[in-house]
């Protein structure tokens, strides 16, 4: 089990990254922690051209507090934000979901920016963050440029990044200090991909609430109609959210319809409880 | 007891160099000039091969069948009647039988570039229907995996009771289905193959990780047409094994036909997608089984019904039909039945072949008989435990034979489920299930017990109508010149400790310190002939032949210890390493210094065969030993999500006496987590057209420290009437009763619903469904 | 080929390497330190653990070009390390090894825990363990190994 043969460089800036990523018509990956990259390069599933090494670019392991938001920075590895090693601004909810992800080991090296940007549908930070209404700071040949991450997660594994744009930095909307959160992850062993994300954000003084489903087959799913819910302030139980879900035409097989409402119903009733 | 021999928790010798990183497997092995193989592998479950292009340029570096000169098909014969043996070619000849299987073997400078030769070559395969659930494969019509059987059975048995006699005076008569799913074995260390071609001992030496190195020697041998002395077959380090280590692998054969004919040491390491996909799996059994009970719930009569799902090929050498025998003969378990009556299909299907792992067909066995017999207790209203005690042999009814033929030699059994009952504490765990649980879990109880025979010997091997029937078990023992001890056995150890415990039998039996004893294992070149490590049988044979080698030994170091001190051989004891007269007493040392270095000063009646002896040896009555054990459970369960969590594991078990009572634990408790990975988590499942689902850990779960509880055991010490010093074989049986436990706790807590989940995994998903189904049947 | 200059267990390493070569295999054929384990290369078992600028990580999915620079620590590098010791010396107390391919992983794991989590309990100890596999010991003696020196490092 070892990957095809590829090409190294390692870019000395964001531009350079760019550029680089640019330079031919191959398939080229930039590699941040390679948490994800390196086991579908092992398996040979995935077979780039050329690895732009971007980790250790300082402008991708830069947190600034921005107007109203904290500029995470692409490179910053989980256990970093699970540590605290980061400003906290969503009232615990990042440290919180940082230190489910996969095991120890994998989060000292893996980083935000490159679970984003795989999108795994199982993975926790697209369903964390779309649930915070984070946005991705993205740089490519055109210039750089902000995506909302509910516009930039297109489906399973696929974005809105062109062959040579880097994500740089996710923009986390600082909670006010009332806000809630909610986060519920069904997996069959700790580490493990989900099989079920339910992710809750409920913050009045913003006017924000937002529920969202996760480990679908697809993007992560906002569910509306138990935000709405929630603004009502009344408890979902998991046929309510089964009905939600169906309402939507967000329908799976029986084991996802029941283990989907279980998620989201539990992140409900943890977000009112907390 | 002394402080280093049997019974003693001595620490383990092996640990020091694995503590430091400096173990020894096969990978870490380097050969100069070695080249690395990868294999080009079907992707499909059933097909002809059209053809093979190898890449331009590359064509001498890449193998199919028809380049692979004097390598024979591997065939595992029976003398079992009506048995047909599927031959297992080292490369594809003209057909495919299961994903995974090797078509062509790639030669690189290391495994990357082996890897990318093997991705250029092109196959192209006419798909055939694949047969792939067992019960559809045993049915008239189904897709022939071998088109000339005309069926795909490779083997059918039955034996018949008279159920007619107790039918009658049954009260109930309860049947189930139970299946227990396909899994692999997943030893930590994969499979690991270093072949080279030595010219000055005209001998190929192989470096394999094996838990038998003599049978794989015998193999290799016989498949490469060499003469045996010719292969010397050694397992260094090895990273468990758990029965998957123990057949001859095509890509072993294949690494070994390219050392000879090129001259270059040959390496093929398999990775963990190749164990998961292409390796032996093991498991999957079907049951439907009936008890017919009295009133009390004590069980009259049983019949069975097994299916075992032995994938297309027989592996060499303890065949394909091993699994469906050991069922047929463990039904009854550790119970008093009058009747019993049991068929048992062996069916071949488009899937890897079969081999035994751990437990050996046995936890599929408890599964379905433990399992039933809650049913009846359910039936009855009664609790397990109690229905388990009135149907087990009692203590005093032993020896004895049971309906199978089985001679049980000794035990408690109902003792080991009172005490088991006692340590989980039956009425408090249903006080609490009755209350229930603050967040909405249900509790639920479970019991399992078992009775496993273990180091099988002669007759019961050649009852099974194997080729390697086990003899007599050797062990070599020398004393050094400086008062040393080498121990030479033809087992290998692979995580049992042997290093140590046999050291132990040594102290035990000469008086030498374990830290004086070396212990060489697992080399075919240095050690006497064995079929190695399996079937709990190690620490019972090769413990055994220790102990009689060391009492040779003993005697030929009292005489001339007698001499050297001036008194009669009978009046010396051997303590401390020294040979102790009643007027002094000499180290070691100055045996061994006379022997080899002053033969002058040795006594005219000294055996000549000096302080050197091989002793075979084997118990008798030779039909194995029979440890035993209750296991019990209290799981909570999620009604919402399906999720089990163990809250409590107890384990009662008795394997006569224990050589070292620390690695005797640590053997229950690592063979309970395998059983709580088959009972939650392992399997390989495959879709309709025989595609593997679960070929990386991310599909494959294994249990991690989270999902395994912090098991409390008690052991119970019956000495076997039988053998040397006791012993019992006990490695394997505690994977045994775990799914049934975990399963009986499951279905406990689904009382209420009415719901059982009869198959393993008992995963979420199936859990959910059971409670689904149970819904629709109500409403 | 790519040229890295790292430091291995304390002593500086350069060497010419294939981008695709990941630092198990570096360190395993290229340096001769068979100690790190391959038991799944894709990130799970944990065989491969070792410690890179002072944290545990996995070699398996690590290619060695990105470590050009590191301070790489594999299992023989932790000889003269007092929270090592003490851990080798309740594995084996605590019978938390048996075929011992996982211990060394699961060794600059445990070394983590102790000095990262000094009030863990035995659940927080589990869990912290999720990503190092064991097939043999049913995890008792690594538990309770890892438990002991906590316990002596308090005091």
């Amino acid at each position: 089990m070892k990957p095809a043969r590829f090409d190294y460089a390692r870019a000395s800036d964001v531009a350079d990254a760019v550029r680089l990523l640019g330079s031919t018509d191959g398939f080229n990956k930039p590699l941040g922690g390679g948490m994800s990259l390196g086991p579908m390069m092992n398996l040979r599933l995935a077979q780039p051209d050329l690895v732009v090494e971007v980790r250790r670019l300082d402008a991708l392991k830069t947190v600034a507090e921005e107007d109203g938001h904290l500029a995470v920075g692409a490179g910053i590895t989980h256990s970093a934000i699970e540590d605290g090693r980061i400003p906290e601004v969503t009232n615990g909810m990042m440290r919180f979901v940082a230190g489910q992800i996969a095991y120890r080991a994998v989060r000292n090296r893996g980083t935000i920016g490159g679970s984003i940007a795989h999108a795994d549908p199982a993975a926790d930070w697209p369903t964390a963050l779309r649930a915070l209404g984070a946005e991705v700071a993205i740089d490519g040949p055109d210039g750089a440029r902000i995506v909302p991450l509910a516009d930039f997660q297109l489906a399973a594994f696929t974005v809105a990044l062109e062959p040579a744009d880097i994500v740089t930095a996710l923009r986390v909307p600082r909670l006010s200090p009332a806000a809630r959160w909610g986060y519920y992850k069904i997996c069959r062993k700790p580490g493990e991909f989900a099989d079920s994300i339910g992710a809750v954000v409920h913050d009045p003084e913003r006017d924000f609430t937002n529920v969202v489903l996760g480990a679908t087959d697809g993007a992560p799913l906002d569910v509306a109609a138990l935000a709405e819910a929630v603004k009502g302030g009344g408890t979902v139980e998991i046929d309510d959210a089964k009905a939600a879900l169906a309402a939507q035409g967000a329908v799976f097989d029986d084991y996802g319809n029941q283990i989907h409402a279980v998620a989201l119903s539990r992140a409900i009733k943890g977000a009112l409880a907390s | 007891m002394s402080a280093t021999g049997i019974g003693a928790s001595v620490l383990r010798k092996e640990d020091r160099r694995f503590l430091a990183g400096r173990g020894n497997y096969v990978a870490d092995i380097a050969a100069a000039n070695e080249v690395a193989l990868a294999f080009v592998r079907s992707p499909v479950a059933h097909g002809r091969i059209r053809s093979i292009v190898k890449p331009d340029g590359a064509e001498h570096l890449v193998f199919a069948a028809d380049d692979l000169d004097g390598v024979a098909p591997m065939r595992a014969p029976s003398k079992l009647p009506g048995y047909k043996p599927a031959d297992f070619p080292a490369l594809a000849t003209g057909k495919v039988r299961f994903v995974g299987e090797t078509v062509a073997a790639c030669v690189g400078a290391t495994r990357a570039e082996a890897e990318d030769l093997a991705q250029l070559v092109e196959v192209e395969y006419e798909e055939l229907a694949p047969a792939v659930d067992m019960l559809a494969a045993r049915a008239p019509g189904a897709p022939l995996v071998h088109e000339a059987w005309g069926d795909n059975i490779a083997l059918a048995t039955r034996t018949e009771g008279d159920m007619a006699a107790v039918a009658a005076r049954a009260a109930h008569t309860v049947t189930r289905e139970f299946r227990m799913s396909r899994q692999a074995m997943v030893p930590m260390e994969g499979r690991a193959v270093l072949a080279e071609w030595n010219s000055r001992m005209d001998q190929l030496i192989v470096h394999t990780a094996t838990q038998v190195p003599h049978l794989i020697r015998a193999g290799l041998a016989l498949f490469l047409g060499l003469e045996q002395r010719q292969v010397r077959v050694i397992a260094p380090d090895v990273g468990g094994g758990f029965g998957l280590k123990t057949y001859v692998q095509p890509e072993e054969l294949v690494a070994c036909w390219y050392a000879m004919k090129s001259g270059r040491p040959a390496r093929w390491i398999s990775d963990r997608r190749e164990h998961l996909i292409a390796d032996a799996n093991c498991r999957e059994h079907h049951y439907i089984v009936t008890a017919h009970a009295d009133a009390d719930g004590r069980i009259l009569g049983l019949e069975g019904e097994v299916t075992v799902d032995a994938g297309a090929y027989s592996i060499y050498p303890f065949t394909n039909c091993l699994e469906a025998a050991m069922a047929g003969g463990n039904l009854p378990g550790p119970y008093a039945i009058e009747a019993y009556g049991v068929r048992t299909w062996t069916v071949v299907t488009n899937k890897p072949p079969l081999v035994p792992y751990r437990g050996v067909a046995r936890p599929g066995v408890a599964f379905a008989m433990e399992m039933l017999l809650d049913a009846v207790a359910r039936e009855v209203g009664r609790e397990p435990h109690e229905v388990r005690m009135i149907n087990m042999v009692p203590e005093s009814a032993m020896p004895y034979t049971n309906i199978a033929k089985k001679t049980f030699d000794s035990g408690d059994h109902p003792g080991a489920v009172a005490r088991a009952a006692g340590m989980i504490d039956v009425a408090s765990v249903r006080e609490r299930q009755a209350r229930g649980e603050p967040d909405g879990r249900l509790i639920g109880l479970g019991f399992g017990s078992y009775v496993e025979q273990a180091a099988h010997g002669t007759s019961v091997f050649a009852s099974w109508g194997v080729q390697m029937v086990p003899g007599y078990e050797q062990a070599g023992a020398k004393l050094t010149p400086d008062g040393g001890l080498e121990l030479r056995v033809g087992v290998q150890s692979h995580g049992q400790g042997m290093e140590t415990t046999l050291a132990q039998v040594a102290s035990e039996v000469l008086g030498i310190d374990p830290g004086n004893v070396s212990v060489i294992h697992g080399d075919t070149g240095l050690t006497p002939y064995s079929t190695g490590t399996y079937a709990s049988r190690s620490i019972v044979m090769a413990g055994g032949a220790v102990s009689r080698a060391c009492k040779v030994l003993v005697e030929r170091m009292k005489t001339i210890g007698g001499h050297l001190l001036q008194c009669e051989p009978d009046e010396i004891r051997v303590a401390d390493g020294r040979v102790m007269g009643p007027a002094g007493d000499l180290p070691f040392s100055e045996i061994g210094r006379v022997w080899y270095l002053n033969p002058e000063e040795l006594p005219a009646d000294v055996d000549t065969d000096g302080v050197e002896a091989v002793v075979g040896y084997r118990p008798e009555p030779d039909h194995g030993t029979f440890s035993y054990s209750t296991h019990a459970a209290v799981i909570a369960l999620d009604p919402d999500t399906g999720a089990v969590e163990v809250l409590d594991y107890i384990v009662v078990e008795d394997c006569g006496t224990m050589v070292n009572p620390m690695v005797v634990s640590g053997q229950v408790y690592g063979g309970a987590a395998q059983g709580i990975g088959t009972a939650l988590y392992e399997e390989s499942p495959f879709d309709e057209s025989g595609q593997p689902l679960a070929s990386t850990f991310a599909d494959y779960h294994l249990p991690g420290a989270p999902e395994v509880p912090a098991f409390r055991l008690a052991h119970m010490v019956t000495p076997s009437p039988h053998t040397e010093h006791g012993i019992k074989g006990m490695g394997e049986g505690s994977t045994i009763p775990t799914p049934a436990v975990i399963g009986n706790a499951v279905n406990d807590a689904l009382k209420r619903y009415g719901a059982e989940v009869n198959e393993t995994p008992i995963s979420p998903r199936r859990i959910l469904a059971a409670i689904a189904a149970s819904q629709g049947e109500a409403a | 080929m790519t040229e890295i200059s790292l430091t291995i267990n304390g002593a500086p390493v350069t060497a010419s390497v294939e981008p695709r070569t990941s630092l198990a295999d570096f360190v395993r054929d290229g340096q001769r330190l068979t100690g790190t384990h391959l038991g799944c290369e894709h990130g799970v078992c944990g065989a491969c653990t070792v410690e890179i600028d002072g944290e545990p990580m996995r070699s398996c999915i690590t290619y060695a070009v990105s470590c050009d620079g590191a301070a790489v620590t594999t299992i023989e590098g932790f000889d003269d390390d007092a929270a090592m010791e003490d851990l080798r010396q309740a594995f084996t107390e605590n019978h938390g090894l048996q075929c011992g391919y996982c211990t060394p992983g699961m060794l600059v794991t445990a070394r983590d825990i102790v000095r990262r989590l000094p009030d863990a309990d035995e659940k927080r100890v589990r869990l912290e363990l999720s990503g190092n596999l064991c097939r043999c010991t049913g995890y008792v003696g690594i538990v309770r190994a890892i438990l002991s020196v906590l316990e002596k490092r308090r005091g």
